[in-house]
């Protein structure tokens, strides 16, 4: 089975001279189709930066990334936008919830984007929705769910326009112990009953349980 | 006890490591500062010169209304015989009244007045050669200089009739002779040679011996001599407003004995003239000097009898209280549009520092976490604070000081105090609030408590604003502005305080009218206008902002009405000054061929109208044996209709142009005479002329309009010319008379020293508002710029493209723009139609009424939306140049929750 998503001697740093932060360096892996990947490391090792270069939200300085076919370092930023349109999706520590739109609206975001039928959006975000056990508080704001809702909401607009990858950078980094090991065991039922690939960065290490591989990281470089 | 115990320890390091950081907002906070400065405290100074100026021009364009005239009657001087007795030395008598008079003038009043021109002038007396109605009177006069010098071309100087120069005459003599000088100009409209009599009687029909002894050239006809008998030089028309044409005969010293003992005491006057010097006289000087006139008419004698007192006249303290009336009205014009400036400023002050104490907001945290007291940080901002306003300041006025001469610190004080106390006071809140215990409670009904709470504040707030805008404007109607005062009074504050409330009223609506936008915008397939909307949805509740940017476009929109209420109010005033494009006012010799000439003018190229009348500017009329005076004029009705309809001053009734009593319409402001009623014209030398009032006369004042066929005499003495060509025709076929046209008119007006500086200041004033109005919008674009960028940021990452985040950001600003560029306008027209009554524009315009104001919507609207577009399109273009800067995981990675 040939790898959704293929990672080849990225490199990255931040700054120049001696004060330059090597943020990313010979990093190179492969993640197949339809599993969860925890990507694990201390503060500062290079999580963040590495799903932002997989995510096309970072450019390396050098190496290639492959999703699904297309090599995103390649990719000029109409076409970036493309693939994060259709392919990739992101699910953030802070939520990132539209304020003023309701958990439904925020879930239709997406497809909006995709200019996707008001009928089959509407089908598609109450499916979602149900999947992350909101149907009832479909209508509510952001500020009136809680912490763990709101991430579910996130999760489902993720979700939304059916993406091959799933990029999670601490998801559960808000969140209380009960709630966050709610939402991971949410992010493992979709992983399963949607067909996508996840790569998350986690410290937390239920998550490192429920994912099928992980891959450690320490002063930019992967150790296994 | 250590002293230091007291005082906030100040951490330098900070304080210098934050002004670096925010240098930029630092900046534009003394550059706001540095403007107002220069704005508040250069403007009084420079309205103190336009006073001096005012009063100086209104002296020297009523030279006659600012003179002050002395009079003083003298007492019958009977021979050992009980006749009358000739005295050789009159002259010098009257001569020595001239200083009498002077030296019974208060100092103030002295350094003011120009040296005294002695007069004696006779009845007016009628000539009678049987040619049309000219009057010649007898005057004697002598100036401090020993003018009025004059050289004489034929004959000579009047010389004494007899020998003996103390003659005593019997009461039942006949007539006395008189020798008199005439000018060349006045011999010549006589036919007259030195040697000639000059046929003349007085009113009674009693003959007088005047023959003429010389005919004389002035050797300077601007003598002030000449200045206060013009007549003397040459036939002047229309004195009396009858009609008639007065003429002079020159006495000397020699021959004032004979006019004196030739005319009765009564029908002799003399009196000493006074001009008032312009040049010396300012705004404060000038108020004196009222009080000083104003003293001097109350101890003037009711009836000058020499040696008892002088009798004082002068209209100069009128003519002053004009001026002040004036002064006053534009300095309430200028206060008003400096609080208006003030009131923008201090908003845009307020959102800079909102900016500051966002940007600031986590170092501030930081730091009170870490021990810093709130009085530390207080001091530390403060000294910031200092250090930007107070150089700023003084750069305002320094350059206020260069620029004109002065710098007030009425304004500038309180607005420099608000700006130094704005950044510590919302930095401080800021740091306590960061650090403070209280946490949103969990119980729900706590949570809607809160929420009340918060709400009940705010309506307080808004409560408070509305009283005070309220009761400025109620002080506003009943008192108005208070002339002089300092300028901080709260009538002066109406328009900024009615503008800042009612946009604060209308910026409570905003998040309402997003909201209801958005739910539009849910249904539509316009994915960014949704997003846009969404993000104006989020930030609507900031009120300052759009209230910053809505009341400044307000108050522009104010100012630039008060400058279309001004131009249009000054044409109108032109107009009525005039009466059309231009008018022609004959001299004597001229008035018989005005008939003639306005036919010719009427067959002019460009000239569309031109009517000959008879306008005498004060007529005396009586109703019921009450006196009115009123402007005559005798006119061929039908022609000057037409006339009239081709300008934009209210057409004129139609009036039977014969009849008896003679139909007139009539039009007077105390309402005495009103149709229906009959009256009469007192007429010199002739039976009065029974009027009725047929129908009401358009226009002001006091006017009675009679058709020229209708009986009464017409001798016309104007011509109204319409018609692009009207200035030119005049010009080209008019041998004689003073033109004025329409555009002189109006240009005098224009170039008035009040209303020029007024036109300016209603510019400036709007350019600076509209200034700070953008300024403050660029201000709250920044202040949401970092929510804005993280929100594109997370939409970036759910697939939309680069180039649809300028379009997103402009939508999330357009609602602001929108509702500025529609309510803005809107207010400063609702805030000139409920403000401008008071602030008394007709003053300054000349009108009769003060105007309904002029919204001259187009040119707010278009200036206001185009300025808006403009700043809009260039903040977008700039925050999308800086996101380019940023990588889009770099901003994920700093932002919170939005």
């Amino acid at each position: 089975m040939s790898a959704l998503l293929t990672v080849r001697g990225i490199d990255r740093t931040f700054g120049a001279g001696p004060s330059a932060v090597h943020a990313l360096r010979e990093v190179t892996f492969d993640v197949e189709p339809g599993t969860m990947v925890a990507l694990v490391g201390r503060s500062g090792s290079g999580k963040t930066t590495l799903l932002n270069v997989i995510g096309g939200l970072d450019r390396p300085d050098a190496g290639t990334v492959v999703v699904d076919g297309d090599e995103i370092t390649g990719l000029d930023e109409d076409g970036l936008s493309r693939l994060r349109r259709e392919k990739v999706s992101y699910v953030f520590q802070t939520f990132g919830l539209i304020p003023v739109l309701s958990a439904a609206e925020n879930v239709g975001v997406p497809l909006r984007l995709a200019k996707a039928d008001p009928r089959e959006r509407e089908q598609r975000v109450r499916l979602l929705l149900e999947l992350v056990g909101l149907a009832d508080h479909a209508q509510q704001l952001p500020g009136e769910l809680s912490g763990g809702q709101q991430q579910r909401v996130a999760i489902a607009r993720a979700l939304a326009a059916s993406p091959r990858l799933l990029i999670a950078d601490e998801p559960t980094g808000q969140l209380d112990a009960e709630t966050g090991l709610a939402v991971m065991g949410l992010l493992r039922g979709v992983v399963e009953s949607e067909g996508v690939t996840a790569v998350v960065a986690t410290h937390d290490p239920v998550m490192m349980a429920l994912a099928d591989r992980v891959i450690r990281i320490a002063d930019g470089q992967v150790t296994c | 006890m250590k002293l230091d115990r007291f005082v906030p320890a100040v951490h330098w390091p900070s304080v210098r490591g934050r002004a670096r950081a925010d240098a930029g907002p630092l900046l534009l906070v003394a550059a706001v500062v540095a403007v107002v400065a220069l704005l508040a405290g250069g403007t009084p100074p420079l309205l103190r010169g336009t006073s001096d100026d005012a009063v100086r021009d209104a002296i020297r364009r009523a030279p006659d209304s600012a003179a002050v005239q002395v009079d003083a009657e003298w007492a019958d001087e009977y021979g050992p015989t009980g006749g009358r007795q000739r005295q050789p030395h009159l002259a010098e008598d009257v001569d020595s009244l001239g200083v009498l008079a002077q030296t019974s003038l208060l100092p103030s009043l002295q350094k003011s007045l120009r040296p005294p021109v002695t007069s004696v002038s006779t009845v007016s007396l009628a000539i009678t050669d049987g040619s049309v109605q000219r009057r010649l009177r007898l005057e004697y006069l002598h100036t401090a200089a020993g003018g009025p010098v004059v050289t004489w071309v034929a004959g000579g100087p009047p010389r004494a009739s007899t020998k003996i120069p103390d003659i005593e005459v019997p009461l039942t003599a006949p007539m006395w002779p008189i020798q008199v000088g005439l000018s060349e100009a006045e011999a010549a409209a006589l036919k007259v040679r030195p040697g000639d009599k000059v046929p003349v009687q007085d009113d009674n029909r009693n003959p007088y011996n005047v023959r003429v002894s010389g005919i004389f050239r002035a050797a300077d006809p601007n003598d002030p001599a000449w200045q206060l008998a013009p007549w003397a030089l040459n036939p002047v028309p229309n004195v009396d407003g009858l009609g008639s044409t007065r003429l002079a005969g020159l006495l000397s010293a020699e021959s004032l004995p004979d006019a004196r003992l030739a005319f009765r005491t009564d029908q002799l006057r003399r009196g000493v003239h006074f001009e008032t010097d312009p040049d010396s006289l300012t705004w404060e000087s000038a108020e004196a000097l009222a009080a000083s006139v104003t003293e001097l008419k109350a101890g003037s004698s009711v009836s000058a009898d020499y040696g008892n007192g002088l009798k004082w006249t002068t209209a100069l303290d009128s003519l002053l209280r004009d001026v002040r009336d004036q002064i006053a009205a534009a300095s309430s014009q200028a206060a008003v549009l400096l609080i208006a400036v003030l009131a923008g400023a201090l908003l845009v002050i307020g959102l800079t520092t909102e900016l500051l104490t966002r940007r600031r907001a986590i170092a501030l945290a930081t730091a009170r976490q870490r021990g810093a007291s709130l009085p530390a940080i207080a001091a530390e901002l403060a000294l910031e604070s200092a250090a930007v306003t107070v150089p700023a300041a003084a750069l305002g006025l320094g350059l206020s000081v260069a620029a004109t001469g002065g710098a007030a610190l009425t304004w500038v004080v309180p607005f420099v105090l608000a700006a130094l106390c704005a950044g510590p006071a919302y930095g401080v809140l800021a740091a306590a609030r960061a650090t403070r215990d209280r946490r949103v409670p969990a119980n729900r009904s706590a949570r809607r408590w809160a929420v009340r709470t918060v709400l009940l504040r705010r309506t307080a707030v808004d409560v408070a604003v509305l009283a005070l805008a309220g009761a400025a404007l109620v002080a506003l109607h009943q008192r108005g502005v208070v002339a002089g005062g300092t300028g901080l009074d709260l009538p002066a504050a109406a328009p900024a305080l009615v503008a800042v409330a009612a946009s604060l009223l209308l910026v409570r609506l905003l998040p309402r009218a997003t909201r209801l936008a958005l739910r539009l915008a849910l249904r539509s397939r316009r994915t960014l206008l949704l997003f846009g909307t969404a993000r104006a949805a989020s930030t609507a509740s900031r009120v300052l902002p759009a209230l910053s940017l809505t009341a400044a476009i307000a108050l522009a929109s104010f100012a630039v009405t008060l400058h279309a209420t001004t131009e249009r109010g000054l044409t109108e005033g032109a107009w009525l000054t005039v009466g059309a494009d231009a008018r022609l006012d004959l001299r004597s010799e001229t008035t018989a061929d005005a008939p003639e000439l306005a036919t010719r003018l009427a067959a002019a190229p460009g000239v569309r109208h031109a009517v000959a009348a008879q306008v005498n500017e004060v007529a005396r009329f009586t109703v019921n044996s009450v006196a009115v005076d009123a402007e005559l004029i005798v006119v061929d009705t039908a022609a000057y209709r037409a006339l009239l309809a081709d300008t934009p001053l209210p057409a004129l009734p139609a009036v039977a142009t014969k009849g008896s009593p003679i139909p007139a319409l009539v039009h007077t402001s105390d309402g005495s005479l009103t149709p229906g009623v009959n009256f009469s014209l007192l007429r010199s030398g002739d039976r009065a002329a029974p009027l009725t009032a047929a129908g009401s006369a358009p226009g002001a004042g006091n006017v009675v309009i009679v058709d020229a066929a209708a009986g009464l005499e017409f001798d016309p003495n104007t011509i109204w010319i319409t018609g692009p060509g009207a200035a030119k025709a005049a010009t080209d076929l008019a041998t004689g008379g003073r033109l004025t046209t329409l555009d002189n008119a109006l240009t005098e007006r224009r170039t008035a020293p009040l209303t020029a500086g007024l036109l300016r200041l209603y510019w400036v004033a709007a350019a600076v508002l509209l200034a700070l109005g953008l300024l403050g919008f660029a201000l709250a674009a920044a202040a949401s710029a970092p929510q804005r960028w993280e929100t594109l940021a997370r939409l970036r990452t759910l697939g939309l493209r680069p180039r649809d985040t300028q379009r997103v950001a402009a939508a999330e600003l357009l609602p602001m723009v929108v509702f500025a560029a529609l309510c803005g306008p809107l207010l400063g027209s609702l805030l000139a139609r409920v403000t401008l009554g008071p602030l008394n524009l007709r003053l300054l315009t000349a009108q009769t009424e003060n105007p309904e104001p002029v919204v001259s919507w187009w040119t707010a609207e278009l200036v206001t939306v185009a300025a808006l577009a403009v700043v809009l399109v260039v903040v977008v273009l700039a925050e999308s140049a800086l996101r380019r800067r940023r990588r889009l995981g770099e901003v994920l990675r700093v932002g919170t929750a939005g």
